[in-house]
């Protein structure tokens, strides 16, 4: 089990897809990242020496990542509705946003167009 | 209008049923044709007036789940360990003790391959070569060996040129730098282990790369070297391959001794100790690029009895275009700044010399290899000067073209392996039916047969064709 930033990963898990665990880190971030630390795309957690995973750890604490990134998601959405637009509405009644219709086939907006957003 | 009874009940009659004597309706009851139920054609409660018959059980309307749900096949078996699945893909068998011993069957030595009367013959490989071919992963999966008693060979007409090309080298202390090309399953790779073998039948040191993809297609670990930033070691590669070294060459090593000091070693290693001992510090991935450094610098010292070196890679058309890794400013990584590609493409466009002789020599692979432009020209222009022919040029107007593998393959010799002649279709397949892999008579009929169904002679063709191997 290797930790980053304080989150268990498995060691035969890919540190690619472990650094895309985190929230508003794609693959392009984690490319990215694995490129500045010399690890190849292929690597396993298990396979990290103990330096580069505290160099991983303080590489991401220095980014905006999970509830930092969510937070900006939900402010963004917090300003439409104080400003009392069409959008800022459409997210505090849960429809779709962008001029869908709404006779079925919403439960995606049902889901995540909330003014205090999930994910 | 639809009838309200279902006609199939109409052809249900219990009380004819009923008429019938007991072994009548015995037979009814198991004939396999009927269409009446057994239970219906027994004739029910009628039957037997005396004695209480067992009733039907009785089934009301049930729902039954069941038949909703998937049947799932579980299996129990234990799933394989890591990497268990590609162990058995990648083993190798040598030997197979159900193919029949050939008579007559002679051992290669150090001068056997050399000799022109020898080609069109085969040979098999001594044991102690085999080990050492095998710890350098001179054998291939592809390659089937393993339908045979012996591993053996056919000495071509190429692989005695080859190896006077070699001797004639190592003699005049110069480096042969060469590369194999040639149709899929021509025996590129064959011809490798060739040069391998002689070379270990010699005292040469073989540093052998076998898949040059492995080194270029970002699947081990990489790290900037600390002093010289633009290149790149690959050290657990290299740990591996510094192993293979050792383990194949460990006689040798244990009688030359070292003439330079190591300070950048993760072990202190005295002047004039063993090589063996310089091969064995590298024990942890992080010190063994310096060990490798370390240990090319030492055979590469001119005198102190150092052998000739070869420098085997398969697969070259991997490390003649940029590699898949990334430099930490997230740039694409050109294949020579990796280390060790470094030293072998420095070795074979002549800025690396040998001092004691060798061979440098590469093999282009016909299975998945990446298209290079420049290659591809490169070997086409050598090949048009070696026979005095018309040089093709470069096509003004393509962009894909790679300098610094220009600059590479500027003066390297190539070898075209191409079909094998009829002659030495025939010593092949003698061996094969004197193994009794072939239950032919080897005349002139089936040699010729095999020989055009095989592409006119292109030897794994002809292995399909002839021993229906799964090789596909």
């Amino acid at each position: 089990m290797v930790f980053i930033l304080g989150v268990n990963f498995h060691e035969q898990k890919l540190v690619k897809k472990a650094l895309e665990k985190f929230y508003a880190l794609g693959p392009q971030t984690s490319a990215r990242i694995l490129a500045k630390y010399c690890i190849h795309p292929r690597a396993k957690m298990g396979t990290l020496p103990p330096k580069t995973v505290t160099a991983l750890t303080a590489e991401l604490s220095t980014m905006t990542i999970e509830n930092d990134a969510k937070r900006i998601v939900q402010d963004n959405i917090k300003r439409l509705r104080d400003m009392g637009t069409y959008r800022g509405r459409r997210h505090a009644m849960g429809l779709p946003v962008r001029g869908q219709q709404t006779r079925n086939q919403i439960a995606t907006a049902r889901k995540l167009n909330k003014v205090e957003r999930r994910g | 209008m639809a009838t309200p009874n279902c006609l199939r009940c109409l052809l249900v009659r219990p009380s004819v049923a009923a008429r019938l004597p007991a072994a009548r309706q015995m037979i009814t009851a198991a004939a396999p044709f009927s269409t009446t139920a057994n239970s219906r054609a027994a004739g029910g409660p009628q039957q037997g007036k005396g004695k209480k018959a067992p009733k039907p059980p009785v089934k009301g309307k049930q729902m039954n789940l069941s038949a909703f749900k998937k049947k799932r096949d579980v299996d129990k078996s234990k799933p394989p360990l890591p990497g268990e699945r590609k162990a058995y893909r990648k083993r190798i068998l040598l030997s197979n003790n159900n193919a029949l011993p050939v008579p007559g069957l002679q051992d290669v030595n150090a001068e056997s391959m050399l000799q022109t009367s020898n080609s069109g013959k085969v040979l098999s490989l001594p044991d102690a070569v085999v080990d050492q071919l095998r710890a350098v992963e001179a054998f291939k999966p592809t390659q089937c060996w393993g339908v045979f008693r012996k591993p053996s060979m056919l000495v071509r007409a190429e692989t005695v040129e080859l190896m006077q090309k070699m001797q004639k080298a190592a003699d005049s202390q110069q480096a042969l730098r060469l590369v194999v090309t040639g149709d899929r399953i021509t025996g590129k790779s064959m011809l490798l282990l060739q040069a391998m073998t002689h070379a270990y039948l010699n005292d040469w040191v073989v540093i052998n790369v076998p898949e040059a993809q492995e080194l270029t297609t970002a699947c081990t670990e990489y790290a900037p070297i600390p002093n010289n930033p633009t290149q790149y070691m690959q050290q657990n590669y290299v740990l591996k391959m510094i192993q293979a070294i050792r383990k194949a060459n460990e006689k040798l090593f244990s009688r030359l001794t070292t003439v330079h000091q190591h300070p950048d070693l993760p072990q202190h290693v005295p002047v004039s100790s063993p090589l063996l001992q310089l091969a064995n510090s590298a024990k942890e991935a992080d010190g063994a690029w310096a060990v490798f450094h370390a240990l090319w610098q030492e055979l590469t010292t001119k005198g102190y009895g150092r052998p000739p070196i070869l420098f085997a890679l398969d697969g070259v058309a991997h490390i003649m275009k940029m590699s898949d890794y990334r430099s930490p400013a997230f740039e694409q990584i050109h294949s020579f700044d990796l280390a060790l590609v470094r030293l072998f493409a420095d070795c074979l466009g002549g800025n690396v010399q040998l001092p004691n002789g060798g061979a440098v020599l590469a093999s282009t692979s016909r299975n998945n290899s990446p298209r290079t432009p420049s290659l591809e020209l490169a070997l086409l222009q050598r090949e048009a000067e070696q026979n005095k022919t018309e040089v093709p040029k470069k096509d003004p107007f393509f962009r894909g073209y790679d300098e610094r593998v220009d600059a590479v393959l500027k003066s390297v010799q190539v070898l075209r392996l191409d079909r094998v002649s009829k002659a030495e279709a025939r010593a092949v397949m003698e061996y094969w039916a004197a193994s009794g892999v072939l239950r032919a008579t080897v005349d002139e009929a089936t040699v010729s047969e095999k020989w055009t169904l095989g592409g006119n002679g292109v030897l794994g063709e002809m292995e399909r064709a002839a021993l229906l191997t799964m090789r596909l």
